[in-house]
């Protein structure tokens, strides 16, 4: 095999086993690439992609911006603010009207669930979702299990524990997704109040303690406390969030064996995460980091492929 | 007007025709002759496998008219209810200006006269829809309003449901409340459930109306009066009723007919046109509804007709508006999807419970009375085509769907409204 088996990446739950392995294949391709001396490639050189970001982001944007220029392709950027932009005629509108420029891929970050969903069954262009509100993030998902791949060999069989805001998390359920497709086992661990009620049903475990989750786990990935998007108060305090909830190095060194600490990022450092804990040597952070920009690659390159 | 219909199978439970063909001969909006002969008509009427009923009557259908013309006016309403087989409606304050005044009611009154259909008038319960001081009810009442209700927005201050069904009980009037507790609802966009959960859409509790429903019905244990549940969507919320007739309290419900077709599965795909409220459930929840409609528990189907323009439809999931049409589609998407239902139960549902419920007289099929009927093929197939749509908005995941259960026209105020072949 050797195409995807979907034209947009709109989300894990749509992709194959096959398809994310194509995926990781390829990116392993392109990750070494990137540490050649000249880390670009033509592959997609009269393809002209538009990041589209309604909502703010530094490093997916980044990332994504870096993973095209190093396919060769002609890149544009469009932001705009989630409050600015109200209305899906208007999301729409402004689709098409970067389409006009014939552009060939979107890349598009929404606030809304369905966001590209919704686009994809008005407009031609392969489509990236690059978050769409509280559902998936679905990139990020395959970068993060690309790194359990390079760092523990493979996904199948391990343990992995989602640390943090499941409830408005686009990246916890991603990654519950792709996980459960290579065959992991998954754990979510936060306050109840961060947890969907009926995330049971998908198949993870559901820990309130954080001292137990990572003593199950091989793999911790910690989400960051996303402050922005809570509706009401959802918790009483950072403070308390932080002594029940939170992780540092002595916590981890404490549990005398091997465990390997992920987050999506930005960090809030003394939060969910004291800086010696992200800095350990245990976190292969700046590694996920890095494979973004292979694996964002190998999505795009394989969605071009598929164009007719 | 002067028409024959040709051997047309009755249902009239309280008729000696009752489930016979006969000829029906109406002149004028009034029943000339049944059975006897063949006078020629004007009009003549041979159909196979035609039904005739009283009326039918929607005891929920939004009209947005005056306020939101664009959406539906009253003449748009009127010739979908008429398309649906529906001779009599009720009318809600969901307007702009507010149903709340003898002048709105009035009002009212004048502009559909001439409509084929009746529309009868529910006067807002509490001022501006607001949820806090009651309107003028004897005063309405005085004037044609013959319930009282917020509408779409259930009474949320427990204290003014409670004044409501004491002030309600001068003139035994019913008071008609939604069953949503808003908050526990906030920003939520389907049912709250596993689907929701991977869809990672902000669900709305089955427990955001039984909550509701449960205090309202310790209310009206507590204060006595009649209370009407416009739709109810969740299993306990049927179990709630089922208890609180079996103590003998003066409740009654319904559901939308679109609730008993589908459940959140629905939603995957993003479609704004099954973005409703109440949310379509679960498997379970719909199976619970159709007992209910099965013992007696749900009283009546309506259409849940809610028109929404294409502006406040073809959105992302979360900004587009709740709602769908079905005035035109009702009794299809029951015969279609509630195969559980035999056609008496829902005939029971849009002809004898409504007016029950509201007081009003149960039209006769009889000879010298006023022609009040619908004609229907309980098994007739037909395409609900885009081009066709009566309505104004267009917000139907029933368009292109071939469903079965037919309304061919209907006679009321001496007019024969004949659906196109």
């Amino acid at each position: 095999m050797s195409q995807l088996s979907v034209r947009h990446l709109l989300g894990i739950k749509d992709i194959t086993e096959a398809d994310m392995q194509l995926i990781f294949e390829t990116a392993d391709h392109f990750k070494e690439v990137l540490n050649r001396p000249i880390k670009k490639v033509p592959s997609l050189r009269d393809i002209t992609i538009a990041n589209v970001f309604f909502e703010d982001s530094t490093r997916t944007r980044l990332s994504f911006e870096l993973a095209e220029k190093r396919l060769s392709a002609d890149v544009i950027n469009f932001s705009a603010s989630g409050s600015s932009v109200k209305k899906g005629e208007t999301l729409l509108d402004t689709v098409n009207n970067i389409l006009a420029m014939k552009v060939d891929m979107i890349v598009m970050r929404h606030s809304s669930v369905g966001a590209p969903h919704f686009l994809s069954r008005h407009i031609k262009a392969n489509i990236v979702n690059a978050g769409d509100g509280t559902h998936e993030h679905p990139t990020q998902a395959l970068l993060d299990s690309f790194s359990i791949r390079e760092k523990l060999g493979e996904v199948a069989g391990k343990k992995i524990a989602i640390i943090g805001d499941i409830l408005h998390s686009r990246v916890a359920l991603s990654n519950i997704f792709a996980l459960q497709k290579l065959g992991a086992e998954v754990m979510v661990c936060g306050p109840s109040t961060l947890i969907p009620r009926y995330i049971g049903e998908l198949g993870v475990r559901v820990e309130h303690n954080v001292r137990k989750a990572l003593e199950w786990c091989d793999v911790a990935n910690v989400l960051r406390i996303q402050l922005e998007r809570q509706q009401g108060k959802l918790f009483p305090s950072l403070r308390e969030y932080t002594q029940y909830f939170g992780i540092d190095k002595k916590m981890l060194d404490s549990l005398n064996k091997e465990i390997v600490l992920m987050h999506p990022g930005p960090i809030n450092r003394g939060v969910e995460l004291s800086s010696d804990a992200a800095d350990s040597a245990h976190s292969i952070i700046l590694d996920q980091v890095e494979n973004g920009v292979a694996v964002r690659m190998a999505v795009l390159y394989l969605l071009a492929s598929s164009r007719e | 007007m002067d028409v024959l219909f040709k051997n047309v199978k009755f249902f009239a439970p309280n008729s000696p025709f009752h489930l016979q063909s006969q000829s029906l001969h109406i002149q004028n909006g009034k029943i000339v002759t049944i059975g006897k002969g063949t006078s020629p008509a004007e009009t003549e009427v041979d159909a196979e496998g035609l039904w005739v009923s009283a009326g039918w009557f929607d005891m929920h259908a939004e009209i947005t008219d005056p306020g939101f013309e664009h959406k539906e006016d009253s003449v748009s309403v009127a010739n979908a209810a008429a398309a649906g087989g529906f001779t009599e409606m009720l009318c809600f304050a969901n307007t702009e200006p507010l149903l709340q005044t003898k002048n709105a009611l009035q009002s009212l009154t004048q502009q559909t006269k001439n409509l084929p259909v009746t529309f009868h008038a529910v006067g807002g319960a509490t001022m501006n829809g607001e949820g806090k001081d009651l309107t003028e009810i004897l005063d309405m009442q005085a004037h044609g309003a013959i319930a009282f209700s917020d509408g779409n927005i259930g009474i949320q201050q427990a204290e003014v449901v409670l004044k409501a069904l004491q002030y309600l009980q001068i003139s035994d009037g019913l008071l008609i409340n939604r069953a949503e507790h808003l908050k526990l609802n906030d920003r939520g966009q389907m049912h709250e459930g596993l689907v929701s959960t991977r869809l990672g859409l902000k669900g709305m509790p089955a427990l955001a109306e039984e909550l509701h429903l449960t205090r309202d019905l310790e209310l009206l244990a507590f204060n006595g009066g009649k209370l009407h549940v416009p739709f109810i969507s969740s299993a306990k919320s049927v179990e709630k009723i089922r208890e609180a007739k079996a103590k003998g309290m003066q409740v009654t419900c319904g559901v939308a007919t679109y609730q008993l077709a589908f459940t959140d599965e629905q939603i995957i795909p993003f479609d704004t046109n099954y973005k409703v409220n109440p949310p379509l459930r679960s498997a379970a929840d719909r199976k619970a509804l159709i007992e209910g409609l099965l013992d007696g528990t749900i009283d009546v189907l309506v259409s849940g007709h809610k028109p929404e323009d294409v502006e406040n439809k073809k959105l992302e999931f979360d900004h587009a508006a709740f709602g769908m049409i079905n005035l035109e589609t009702a009794f299809s998407v029951a015969r279609t999807f509630a195969r559980e239902l035999p056609l008496e139960v829902i005939l029971e549902k849009i002809i004898t419970n409504p007016r029950k419920i509201l007081n009003l007289p149960q039209p006769e099929i009889k000879e010298n009375s006023d022609a009040n009927l619908t004609f229907f093929k309980p098994d007739g197939t037909w395409v609900y085509a885009e081009n066709k749509v009566r309505s104004k908005s267009k917000n139907s995941p029933f368009i292109g769907m071939e469903l079965t259960g037919k309304v061919f026209g209907t006679v009321h105020k001496g007019q024969f409204t004949r659906n196109e072949a």
